[in-house]
């Protein structure tokens, strides 16, 4: 369970201060696949960040499983992101000097997890993703839509119980866009995963329980989507 | 913590396999030719004291020298004093000289320089110099109107010896002339020429005890007695072994002898050698600085996804001292065989000194004080800048 409330954050630019969030709160239940939309820069990518962990809001207070994650140190908040947390970021952010496969297995690494394990479960995700036979490249040797389901596998090779994902079929055709999106429904209901993501496409929105739409940092509207989640 | 360090190498690795060959050579080089500037430096001063203690033991001084004691020109009862002395376990030779200054003339050239009178079959038993004849025999027991010079004395027809003693073009079977202190003056027909490059030996010449004590009035005396012991570097011991035979002369070691020269050389060469050293580190530590801050600032953006996705700073921050740790590895390595080739080549071709060919001496302990040093200084050269990158917060990183 993801407790946000009142959250803010203002950027400072020399005299200009930009209110990226303006007081979000945000309730979002364990197994849950909540959309968050809007329009470019009201705010979606900063809500992302602070839940995912990456940034501390000016104000307010982030509560996940009951733990204040604002109160960790950094070292914790390491930790929790590697344990807890599968992100998949917008400019999909995977390390230039690895294989697609070595993206994705280099968390399972960290934690400890042996490596016929990790090879084999990372050679999994991303022959779900499609990636079967990319799994040697590196990604300037990937497409921008093949780099966005690496980032995709790597999020979701630990198994995560909550899954952050910030508009990650923009790259993606409509018809891999909607294999992902399955794919990220079957793992919502067969691993109970919470999944929060970023996305303006309407038709997004049938896989969605609840949709959160964001206006100038401020919740505008929230609509369920999907009976009986 | 295992698993953090196997990350860490795993990360260092992939960096090295896939960035730039061109800078990794490159530094990989630079620490090589410092380490070869760290061993060298030392390796020559040791060479050169190596050099000056051999050339002192094997052709001026023996291990140790028995002097007459203080107030006595000459050591008297010779003969049973060398007796006494080669009873003592571990002295294999000793040889009696009677030294004096005396002036050389050959064909209107003169030179006053040493004369030794010697016994050769006991002189042979303690230097060397018997070996090194470059021209003609040594001398042998019976010799009376003999001379064997050395090579700067003998001199080269119409070259001065540069402020040295020299008669400048005496040969094998030329007649020299000998003016003793005494006044009385000899004719000896020159032996034999010997070279040892050390200059006050070559500077010398030699005729037989026998002859010369026949010149001076002397029976069973000698200005000094040297000592050759079985091995070289326990002098000290000797010397109070022998004292305790109840020897009543002065007994000096060869290093004692030499005035403290060595000792005087070897400071001045290790403090030239600080100040190279201090320098060849400080290179080492702003190289490495250089290398790994650009390394970390062109990843910035790396660092800060490795930080989102949830790998400790640490973790990021030892990748790095990895990094640092293989470099100067293989850098000391390729400095460990360049060594080599430079130690080879001036074995070879060693250079030449005052006190006699200098070989490069490299020892371990140079070896590994230079290792140890650029490692010290390396890691904290790596570690300064990763660590300023990796702290760096997570979003500013990854905007790069
Ligand atoms: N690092 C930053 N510095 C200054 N302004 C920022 C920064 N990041 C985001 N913003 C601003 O905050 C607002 C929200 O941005 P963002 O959350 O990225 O929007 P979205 O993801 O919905 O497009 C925008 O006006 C954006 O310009
Ligand atoms: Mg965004």
């Amino acid at each position: 369970m993801i407790v946000a409330e009142n959250l803010t954050r203002v950027y400072t630019m020399g005299n200009v201060e930009v209110r990226a969030l303006a007081g979000v709160s945000l309730k979002v239940a364990k197994g849950e696949f909540v959309g968050i939309m809007g329009a470019s820069g009201s705010g979606k990518s900063t809500l992302l960040h602070i839940l995912g962990l990456l940034d501390r809001p000016t104000s307010g207070s982030v509560t996940i499983d009951g733990t204040d994650v604002l109160g960790l140190s950094d070292h914790r908040r390491t930790l929790f992101r590697l344990n807890r947390l599968g992100y998949v970021f917008q400019d999909y952010a995977l390390i230039g000097e690895l294989t697609a496969l070595e993206n994705v297995y280099l968390t399972p690494l960290v934690r400890g997890t042996p490596k016929d394990e990790y090879l084999e479960r990372s050679a999994d995700i991303l022959r779900r993703v499609g990636l079967g036979d990319r799994m040697d490249h590196r990604q300037s040797e990937l497409s921008g839509g093949e780099q966005q389901r690496v980032a995709i596998a790597r999020a979701l090779v630990n198994s995560p119980s909550i899954l952050l994902a910030d508009e990650p079929c923009a790259n993606l055709d409509s018809q891999t866009s909607k294999s992902i999106l399955d794919l990220f429904a079957r793992l919502n209901e067969e691993l109970d995963q919470t999944i929060v993501m970023v996305s303006h496409e309407d038709w997004h929105k049938e896989y969605f329980c609840r949709v959160v739409t964001l206006r100038d940092g401020l919740i505008e509207e929230v609509t369920e989507c999907r009976k009986g989640a | 913590m295992f698993s953090g360090i196997r990350v860490s190498a795993f990360l260092a690795w992939k960096s090295i396999q896939r960035g730039s060959r061109g800078t990794f050579a490159l530094t990989i080089m630079i620490i090589a030719l410092i380490f070869v500037n760290l061993v060298f430096l030392p390796s020559i001063i040791s060479g050169v004291v190596v050099t000056f203690e051999t050339q002192s033991i094997d052709f001026d001084l023996g291990n140790l020298v028995v002097e007459p004691r203080e107030g006595s020109r000459y050591i008297d009862g010779v003969d049973g004093l060398q007796r006494r002395l080669e009873q003592i376990p571990g002295i294999t030779g000793t040889s009696p000289r009677i030294a004096a200054g005396v002036t050389f003339s050959y064909r209107g050239r003169s030179a006053a320089s040493t004369l030794y009178g010697i016994t050769p079959e006991d002189e042979r038993s303690v230097t060397r110099i018997a070996d090194y004849m470059t021209a003609g025999e040594f001398l042998s027991g019976g010799d009376t109107d003999a001379i064997v010079i050395g090579a700067t004395l003998a001199g080269t027809e119409g070259e001065e010896a540069g402020g040295l003693p020299s008669l400048e073009g005496v040969g094998v079977g030329d007649s020299i002339e000998v003016a003793y202190p005494n006044g009385l003056a000899r004719t000896y027909r020159v032996k034999g020429i010997f070279e040892t490059q050390s200059f006050g030996v070559d500077t010398a010449a030699f005729v037989t005890a026998r002859e010369m004590s026949g010149v001076l009035g002397l029976d069973d005396q000698a200005s000094m007695i040297l000592v050759k012991t079985a091995v070289n570097g326990r002098e000290e011991e000797y010397k109070t072994e022998i004292l305790s035979y109840g020897v009543q002369e002065d007994v000096w070691t060869f290093r004692e002898k030499s005035g403290g020269f060595v000792d005087q050389a070897i400071q001045s060469f290790n403090i030239i050698n600080a100040i190279s050293t201090l320098v060849s580190l400080i290179i080492a530590i702003v190289v490495v600085f250089i290398v790994i801050f650009i390394n970390t600032v062109n990843r910035r953006r790396q660092i800060g996804i490795l930080k989102a996705i949830g790998i400790d700073q640490q973790i990021i921050i030892n990748s790095y001292v990895l990094q640092v740790l293989f470099i100067t590895a293989v850098g000391a390595l390729v400095g460990i065989v360049l060594n080599a080739g430079v130690s080879a080549y001036l074995t070879a071709y060693p250079l030449v000194f005052p006190g006699g060919p200098v070989y490069p001496d490299v020892e371990a302990s140079a070896i590994l004080r230079s290792i140890a040093s650029l490692f010290a200084v390396s890691v904290v050269a790596g570690y300064v800048p990763a660590w300023r990158i990796a702290r760096e917060d997570i979003l500013t990183a990854i905007r790069g």
